[in-house]
């Protein structure tokens, strides 16, 4: 389990990168913190000509809040924004879902960046990236362009980034006052991908719910939304039998994959439970938080 | 790092000598191994579950720059001498014996089979040379289970057999099967599963080969449970004189029962290494290790039962079908050990015992921690199910059928006297230490707010080494060997087969020959892993507690014996009147006039004493004296979340009987390591194919080990109960965690379940099974 | 590629290819075999050492990637030939068995009760979930790292 012969370039700027990936195309992998591109290599699944490797590309990383938006530099390693006090206050639910990402030592190496341009639709950032309606920058010889998350994630390990683009910041917008959010999922084991996941951010306004948004990892090639849910949910007052009732429209019409570790059905139920545990957990962190 | 000093060693944890070793990052394990000149060997391996080889084209791998040489399997049986597999061969294994070549010839048969062998300077590029290996394949309809192996049109998966039966049916009765089933008041019909998982040691196989050929002689660093089982396959394969192979093994990194011997790929190695004239180093990476190297169980049983409506137990009448996978091995092997165990502890009437065993496409079955292990889940599930349908508590049920502790003790039905067997008092400790009345209320409790708690018990004995038998002269597991010798610097130093690969044999060997001899711990060296100066042996079967801890005592006593007799010369004292304390030899009653052992051995390493026979070593052999079972009861209380169907172990309570502890923190070691390996089956461990044989758990991510967040804190305690050996009453305690854990989990589970009317016929329960369970059983009503 | 890492606290300078892992540089090239290679894929966890502070898979990580960091493998951990207070509560208890795993665990402990010097029992199996041990049902390991802990926070 060796990795295949490669060649290798280290630029530091930004411009510098995206001249590499003009020249190369898709001939060339980004190597950002590597804890998935490097087990592909190793495993002989992805042989690029080339990798690029950022990770000395110091313009990439960072947060800055500007706006009622938080942005991430692309290189930000994922126990950088996990141990940020700026992440945890203006986007709480990227700050519940960070701790769930693997293992500390994954965490250490890993980037917010690389997460979201890997896109593994059970991965923990893209569900958050989804709820939140991030947005996501990219560079170019031709500019910079900025896709929003719905138009990022197209399918299994696949993007909207042009090979010829670089991936060099996310937004997330800002929690509203009375926010309350929730990351949770069932995996196999503490650390492992999840067979579902579930981002929630539910916004409270004098006990109503007024903003409503939930996305789901491990149902679809991509993360997905559960728009009737969440519209069913906006107006209404935190209750059992409205958790149970999104439940349903939530799961309706999915049709999960099935893989070693769960058929369409069980994967279809354990995301109702999901919607119902995500929403009471949500409103009893809006409860807490404000 | 002072000095270890006690009282007494044996029966105190004491620390083990190697852990400074291993903790610093200083343990040699076959990967670190560097000689000059090495050059690393990678397998192509088939993608396909069963074809023809219609082609192999190495001739672009021979041509990569850093490639030294590729074999195919063809080129590798021509440069060696055809045989067997020498693991069979040695074990004795009757019947037909299927076309064996270390690698695949003329077809391929489970994905993972090795087609090709590529050495080249590193390892990265032996893999660059296996990426452009060009095989032919035409495919062959895959042979992907038991029940299609077995039937009559399915294609052979070795030509020369004809059809896919390894180990051709056969069936025993004792006692009268027929007429016990005929009056019983109740006959209960199970099938039950258990999947295929496998070892999955931290450190794969691997080796280093060496061969000089001014001398004719093979080096072997091996990662192995044996190195003179190593040597055996290697002169064997490789047509060599014993004596002209040498096999030597540092630290070994776990094994599990993977390791026995010599595997294709090492021999391959081997032969590579000879025919190159440069050491060969092959060390498994992890896709080769759960792909290739072995798995284990996946075995199904049709049980009938026969009891009384008061719950006696009066027969099991039992029909197991193994799936050896591609080379029959230990698969043949097991169906004769799980007969011979199927009764256990319990008094039975009559027993009833069929198996077959079925070669498919799959990687083979292997030796894996209590390889009968199954027939362990069987009885004890198939108990719990029958005491819920009769109505009567499962701990009664065990309690009520457990022959009774008798003298002359009583015999299982199978032959073997059930002397020592303490399985009635591992059930009462275990659940008064749980207090099943107190779960009881909490459990009720807990079902009123839609919580569902279960409580499990099962309980096991295992031969390790197993009892004296009444009709055979010689001890339950053969003979062990030791030689024993005071070296001139004092220190005593004990040569054993064992082949330690986490038992802690330095430890606890030194132990309990320092105490014997007298000197510190610290003045005894276990020595291992080399076939020149070690005797024959194996580390495996939960056998070296009493058979090289016995050999180790009475070797201690001989030397002990030989050392007194060399010292009342030197000290002019009858060895009656001599005794050694502390490392002191000196005349009873007489503290001034000790002479340290170190004095004593270099005066007799001088050579001035030619008439006193001052060659201080001994040749000890031991027959495991009385032996006995180790045996327990395990109880685990479980939380069930029925809408992830997420299993959660409250609490694990393990109650064992191994006779006299050697190292209780060693032991619990053992029990807990087990243990983790139970919960594994259960939860998470699956070797998955698909219904071509496709593997499908080829990576750490679809393989799922058990990690700190799985397995609970177990607690353990110890009953040692009956003394049976006048001065050897260790027993082994590898195997017995991983063999009672899976239904102690099990039985547990299906008590949680139990508003919900789950009964579970199967050992693999991941999330999404149980929840199917839940639908399953609710769906009726 | 001609890099110059600092390992243990020695300057090491080296050629290697870009396509070998931090693991295989240590092992292979400095012959610091301590680090031991488990799964190759990042999910045992046995290859984890220390770099610039934090622990991180040296099999999921390039030697080029490397170049100009501190690196602490478990060769640079026992003081004076000794053991190191964390490797010295592993021994008192019994936390190994094959010790396959063992660097591995040290490292990724080491890191994590730097940080978080006052953790319990659930934290520490979370913080080491990403350790694979087959051997010992990890009670006795997390018994270590407690004691550790314990003694280091009486001084």
């Amino acid at each position: 389990m060796k990795l295949p012969s490669v060649e290798y370039e280290a630029p530091t700027a930004v411009a510098e990168a995206v001249g590499l990936l003009d020249e190369h195309q898709d001939e060339a992998s980004v190597l950002a913190g590597g804890q998935s591109l490097i087990p592909l290599l190793a495993l002989r699944l992805a042989r690029p000509a080339v990798l690029i490797d950022i990770n000395g590309v110091a313009e990439l990383s960072g947060l800055t809040v500007t706006d009622g938006w938080l942005a991430i530099g692309a290189m930000t390693r994922e126990y950088v924004a996990e141990e940020s006090a700026t992440v945890a206050s203006t986007v709480p639910l990227l700050a519940a879902a960070l701790p769930l990402i693997g293992h500390e030592a994954i965490r250490s190496r890993g980037t917010i960046g690389g997460s979201l341009a890997h896109a593994d639709p059970a991965a923990e950032l893209p569900a958050v990236a989804m709820a939140l309606d991030a947005e996501f920058v990219v560079s170019s010889r031709a500019g910079d362009r900025v896709i929003p998350a719905s138009e990022w994630f197209e399918g299994y390990l696949s993007t909207s980034r042009r090979p010829d683009e670089l991936l060099i910041e996310v937004r997330f917008p800002a929690a509203r006052r009375g926010t309350g959010v929730a990351f949770l999922e069932v995996a196999r084991r503490h650390g492992d991908f999840a067979i579902v996941g579930l981002a929630v951010s539910l916004t409270l306004a004098d006990g109503a719910i007024s903003d409503a948004r939930l996305a789901f990892a491990g149902l679809s090639d991509v993360p997905v939304r559960a728009p009737e849910a969440e519209e069913f949910l906006v107006g209404a007052r935190p209750s059992e039998n409205l958790f149970e009732e999104a439940a349903r429209l939530a799961t309706a019409g999915i049709d999960p994959p099935a893989d070693l570790h769960g058929s369409p059905e069980y994967r279809k139920k354990v995301a109702a439970t999901l919607i119902r545990r995500g929403l009471r957990a949500a409103v009893a962190d809006a409860d807490e938080r404000w | 790092m002072a000095g270890i000093v006690a009282e007494r060693y044996t029966g105190a944890s004491i620390k083990r000598s190697e852990d400074p070793r291993i903790l610093t990052g200083a343990g040699r394990y076959v990967d670190d191994i560097k000689l000059p000149g090495m050059l690393h060997a990678a397998f192509v391996r088939s993608p396909l579950a069963h074809a023809r080889v219609l082609s192999v084209d190495l001739s672009a791998a021979r041509a990569l720059p850093g490639v030294v040489a590729a074999f195919t399997g063809a080129e590798v049986e021509a440069m060696t001498v055809p045989g067997p597999d020498a693991l069979m061969a040695l074990m004795g294994a009757s019947g037909p014996s299927p076309e064996f070549t270390l690698l695949a010839t003329d077809k391929v048969r489970f994905v993972g089979d090795p087609v090709a062998i590529v050495v080249a300077e590193s390892r990265y590029l032996a893999e660059d040379g296996c990426d452009v290996v060009e095989v032919e394949y035409d495919d062959l309809p895959p042979v992907a289970s038991a029940a299609f192996a077995l039937e009559p049109g399915s294609p052979p998966v070795f030509a020369n057999l004809g059809d896919n039966i390894a180990r051709p049916h056969s069936r025993t009765e004792f006692g009268d099967v027929s007429a016990t089933f005929a009056g019983a008041e109740r006959v209960f019909d199970f099938h039950i599963d258990v999947h295929r998982h496998q070892n999955v040691p931290m450190e794969g196989r691997g080796c280093v080969a060496s061969y000089d050929a001014d001398l004719g002689v093979m080096t072997v660093y091996a990662a192995t449970q044996s190195v003179h089982v190593s040597r055996i396959a290697v002169a064997m394969r490789l047509g060599m004189e014993h004596d002209k192979v040498r096999v030597l093994a540092g630290d070994i990194g776990g094994s599990f029962g993977l390791k026995i011997g010599a595997s294709r790929e090492e021999l391959a190695a081997a032969a590579a290494a000879r025919a190159v004239g440069r050491p060969v180093k092959w060390v498994e990476d992890r896709g080769e290790n759960l792909t290739a190297s072995g798995q284990a169980r996946e075995e199904s049983f049709d049980v009938r039962a026969a009891v009384s409506n008061d719950g006696d137990l009066l027969g099991l009448d039992v029909k197991v079908v193994i799936d050896t996978g591609a080379y029959p091995g230990m698969g043949t092997m097991v169906p004769s050990i799980m007969q011979e165990m199927m009764p256990g502890p319990y008094q039975l009437v009559a027993l009833g015992f069929e198996s077959t065993a079925a070669i498919t496409n799959k990687a083979s079955y292997v030796a894996y921690r209590g390889p009968w292990a199954s027939e362990t889940f069987v009885r004890e599930r198939v108990i719990d199910l029958m005491a819920k349908d009769l109505g009567i508590d499962p701990v009664e049920f065990r309690r009520r059928n457990f022959a009774a502790r008798t003298d002359p003790p009583a015999m299982m039905i199978t032959g073997r006297p059930l002397v020592g067997v303490t399985s009635s008092e591992s059930l009462d400790r275990v659940t008064q230490l749980v207090d099943v009345p107190a779960f009881r209320r909490r459990q009720a409790e807990a079902r009123q707010r839609g919580r569902y708690l279960g409580v499990g018990v099962a309980t096991f004995i295992e031969a390790a080494p197993g009892p004296r038998s009444p009709d055979g002269p010689s001890g339950p597991m053969g003979m062990e060997s030791m030689r024993l010798r005071l070296e001139e610097d004092g220190i005593v130093a004990l040569f054993t087969g064992q082949m330690p690969h986490g038992q802690s044999h330095q430890t606890t060997l030194a132990q309990i020959a320092a105490d014997e001899f007298g000197v510190p711990f610290d003045q005894v060296r276990v020595v291992v892993g080399d076939t020149d100066v070690v005797p024959f042996g194996l580390t495996g079967g939960s056998r070296s507690a009493t058979m090289t801890g016995g050999v180790a005592l009475h070797g201690a006593r001989q030397l002990k014996v030989k050392v007194l007799d060399f010292a009342s010369h030197l000290m002019e004292a009858s060895a009656r009147d001599l005794q050694i304390t502390d490392g002191n030899i000196w005349v009873r009653g007489d503290p001034a006039s000790a002479v340290p052992v170190s004095e004593v051995a270099r005066q007799a390493a001088s050579g001035q004493f030619a008439d006193v026979d001052a060659n201080l070593e001994v040749q000890a052999t031991f027959d495991g004296g009385e032996g006995g079972w180790s045996v327990g009861t395990h109880c685990a209380i479980v939380e069930v979340d029925i809408e992830t169907g997420l299993v959660e172990i409250e609490r694990y309570v393990a109650v064992e009987d191994c006779g006299a502890l050697i190292n209780p923190a060693i032991v619990e070691g053992q029990i807990r390591g087990g243990v983790a390996q139970g919960i594994g089956a259960v939860l998470l461990e699956r070797s998955a194919y698909d219904q071509d044989g496709n593997f499908q758990s080829a990576t750490f991510m679809d393989y799922l080990l058990p990690t700190a967040c799985d397995v609970p804190r177990i607690e353990v305690e110890h009953l040692q109960t009956v003394p049976l050996d006048a001065d050897v009453n260790f027993r082994g305690v590898g195997e017995g965690g991983m063999i009672v854990a899976p239904p102690t989990l099990v039985n547990a589970i299906e008590d949680a379940l139990a508003p919900f009317g789950v009964r579970i016929y199967e050992q693999h329960l991941p999330p999404a099974r149980i929840v199917e369970l839940i639908a399953a059983a609710t769906a009726g009503r | 590629m001609d890099i110059t890492v600092t390992v243990n606290g020695a300057t090491h300078s080296g050629c290697v290819e870009a396509r070998k892992t931090l693991a295989d540089f240590l092992r292979d090239d400095l012959d610091l075999t301590g680090t031991h290679v488990g799964c190759e894929h990042g999910v045992c966890g046995a290859c984890t050492v220390i770099v610039d502070g934090r622990p991180v898979r040296s099999c999921l990580m390039l030697a080029v990637q490397a170049a100009g960091s501190e690196v602490t493998t478990i060769e640079g951990l026992a003081t004076d030939g000794g053991l190191g207070p964390l490797q010295q509560a592993m021994w008192d208890s019994h936390s190994f068995q094959c010790g396959f795993c063992t660097p591995g665990f040290i490292m990724q402990a080491t890191a994590f009760l730097r940080a978080h010097p006052d953790a319990g029992e659930r934290q520490i199996r979370e913080a080491l979930s990403g350790n694979i041990c087959r051997c010992t049902g990890y009670q006795s390991i997390i018994d270590g790292v407690l004691l550790a802990a314990e003694r280091s926070r009486q001084g």
